[in-house]
């Protein structure tokens, strides 16, 4: 028995050396705690949304606010850290859902014990008490299409990307463009809606193909976060840069060369940063027992009177106006 | 076997340790009755993953079951169509609750049985075909579902296994205790657990000494088939709709644990005693870090390092390399 409670010994003490040198130390925390709970954690996008959630956190002494994110982009692990949240008595959730149907009992389970959630490009949610968009679709693919006419002179052929024609809220924005496009008699829709599925390779090799078929076309609308690089990269490379014009979804920091070299003409996105503040703001009044009103300000930018719908389920569904434009011009304010 | 008892001693020794580390860091919330049962109602869904995992390393000949998750997600997402398609939730909640659990399981029995079938008769290797049938279970849940969530809803006794309590322990862990127990009795007590340990230790032997190997294998991947199919209801308990990518990073963690447990991958060794007390370890690991606000990449890496840790310890002896005088045999 000695050697085996050696060894067991040795094990054990490893394994706590692992837990106690990894674990942080917890106080008990009298001020309400918002957890943010996103997709995944350690990439770009939510790495922008924690400098807003730790923003929050400054701005708001009397919460705690922090951000947490499964390592890997599964729904069961997102899962398992808003049980564990649950369980250690938070006051308020800020879920970006990686699967919102999936989150559905796990988040009632946390609403029944009285915890506020707040949700994110969720507007399906049904268990949640506010979903926070950054903006109105159709707004979005007007305000794409308004940059790309202005672009265009107003005339010309044009063409849409979406991801997939399956994408709701691409085919929303894409939609909304197209309307927008009928107040310019001039410019004519060639080949609309091409799918991309977010593939800026296959982006590039179709963008191409159009540029041959339609040598004449002025402009392009994309949705997808990678088609402005393959559909840039195709403009860039027949020397077009300047000549024809691309406005669609798309992030900053991948997006630099191409809007630098004038193959890109502007992105659009929102940004995880404000959203991440919105949401907490959200979180914050419903927990001290206020309402978020239609017109309310928020505090945060994009969302200084948002819009206040019933949501799918018991809550509402707050719209902020929180679309950036991005050119040239401006956007090494947003480089993330 | 001289990793026989102590592996178990050493998971509970592991166990008490984490238990106490996360009542000092939390000021005792982490031993509050509500996330002791938070955790218990957690891990069931990869607890039975981990023994089928264990079942098939043991069935030895590089076995092993990567088709868990996949086949638990298909049981979920096809038998939330096929019964919905004939009875409506709103119905009758019972008869509904039981129809659905009726027809996971024969999923996931079917399934698993074709995952032996392979194996047995067509002598795949069990890596490459657990591999190719995950792909397959994902696949036909992805076209059943159209790649979209499958709403079961919340009827009466399902929603008692995902959410209620008996005696103030979670539903859903006492089915996985129940159904770990009666696989740690088939192991035990059966001429099926003696032929599966004795054909993992010597396949040879096994074959000369005339043991129904074929019937072996299908019954062993069958029964892991059968707990994937108790993890699809447990999910589909818990979570109200089922989707056919849930859970992905559960296939190298049931495997983890089979491992940690002491379950040796060489085939002819594990039980499910320490299948259990593994799962619980990292199931309060994790929490644990989720409890100290600890980016989940420490968790990935933690977990790592108790792995190599308990294959160190279990596989050389390694306190013998730390103890010199002790060390004389080693080489």
């Amino acid at each position: 028995m000695g050697a085996l409670s050696k060894k067991m010994l040795l094990g054990s003490a490893m394994a706590l050396a692992v837990v106690a040198g990894s674990a942080g130390a917890l106080m008990a925390q009298d001020k309400p705690v918002i957890a943010t709970i996103v997709k995944i954690s350690g990439i770009p996008w939510f790495d922008r949304m924690e400098t807003g959630v730790k923003q929050f956190q400054k701005d708001n002494p009397d919460v705690v606010a922090t951000q947490y994110g499964p390592a890997t982009a599964d729904a069961a692990q997102q899962l398992q850290i808003i049980n564990d949240l649950v369980a250690k008595g938070v006051n308020g959730l800020a879920v970006v859902p990686m699967d919102p149907s999936v989150l559905e009992g796990t988040l009632k389970r946390a609403m029944d014990r009285g915890i506020i959630v707040v949700t994110h490009e969720a507007d399906n949610q049904k268990n949640t008490h506010a979903d926070v968009e950054a903006f109105d679709n159709a707004d979005y693919g007007r305000a794409l299409n308004k940059r790309l006419a202005e672009c265009m002179g107003g005339k010309g052929k044009w063409t849409t990307f979406v991801g997939s024609v399956g994408s709701r809220t691409h085919m929303q924005w894409v939609g909304a463009g197209e309307e927008n496009a009928k107040t310019h008699p001039d410019m004519v829709l060639v080949d609309k809606n091409n799918e991309s599925f977010d593939d800026a390779n296959g982006t590039y090799e179709k963008a191409k193909e159009i540029l041959r078929k339609h040598p004449d076309i002025k402009g392009f609308q994309t949705s997808a976060g990678n088609d402005v690089l393959g559909v840039g990269r195709a403009i860039d490379e027949a020397g077009l840069s300047g000549k024809v014009c691309l406005v669609g979804t798309g992030l900053p920091n991948p997006s630099q060369d191409l809007l630098e070299s004038g193959a890109i003409t502007a992105i659009g996105f929102w940004d995880p940063q404000k959203a991440g503040m919105a949401m907490n703001a959200v979180a914050k009044s419903l927990i001290a027992g206020k309402k978020v009103e239609d017109g309310a300000d928020l505090g945060v930018p994009g969302y200084e009177k948002v819009k206040v719908v019933k949501g799918p389920g018991e809550g509402v569904l707050i719209i902020g106006n929180g679309m950036v434009l991005a050119d040239k011009a401006n956007y090494k304010e947003y480089l993330f | 076997m001289r990793t026989t008892g102590g592996q178990l001693v050493m998971l509970v020794v592991i166990n008490a340790a984490l238990l106490a580390v996360g009542a000092m860091i939390s000021g005792g919330t982490f031993l509050s009755p509500f996330n002791l049962q938070s955790m218990a109602g957690q891990l069931p869904e990869i607890g039975f993953l981990a023994i089928g995992v264990m079942l098939a390393m043991c069935a030895g000949n590089g076995g092993i079951d990567l088709s868990g998750i996949a086949l638990a997600n298909l049981s979920g997402v096809a038998s939330a169509i096929i019964v919905a398609s004939f009875l409506a939730s709103t119905g009758n909640e019972t008869v509904f609750s039981i129809a659905f659990i009726a027809v996971a399981l024969v999923i996931g029995l079917v399934g698993g049985m074709f995952n032996g079938l392979l194996i047995s008769r067509l002598n795949i290797t069990p890596i490459l075909c657990t591999l190719g049938t995950q792909m397959l279970f994902t696949g036909i849940a992805v076209v059943l579902s159209d790649g979209r969530a499958v709403a079961v809803g919340s009827p009466e006794l399902l929603s008692a296994i995902g959410n209620g309590l008996f005696l103030g322990v979670p539903i859903s862990f006492l089915v996985f205790i129940g159904a770990a127990g009666l696989v740690a009795a088939l192991l035990k007590f059966t001429p099926f657990g003696l032929w599966l340990m004795l054909m993992g230790t010597n396949p040879k032997a096994a074959t000369f000494a005339g043991f129904p190997k074929a019937r072996v294998l299908i019954a062993t991947y069958a029964t892991s088939g059968l707990l994937a199919g108790l993890a699809g209801i447990i999910i589909a308990a818990r979570n109200v709709n089922v989707k056919w990518d849930y859970g992905t990073s559960y296939l190298l963690i049931a495997i983890l644990i089979a491992v940690m447990a002491g379950v040796r991958p060489e085939g002819g060794y594990g039980r499910v005693i320490c299948v259990v007390m593994a799962t619980i370890a990292l199931q309060l690991m994790s929490s644990l870090l989720n409890f100290g606000g600890l980016s989940n990449f420490v968790r990935d890496f933690a977990w790592g390092a108790l792995l190599l840790t308990f294959l160190a310890v279990g596989r050389y002896n390694l306190v013998g390399l730390l103890t010199p005088n002790k060390s004389e045999k080693l080489v």
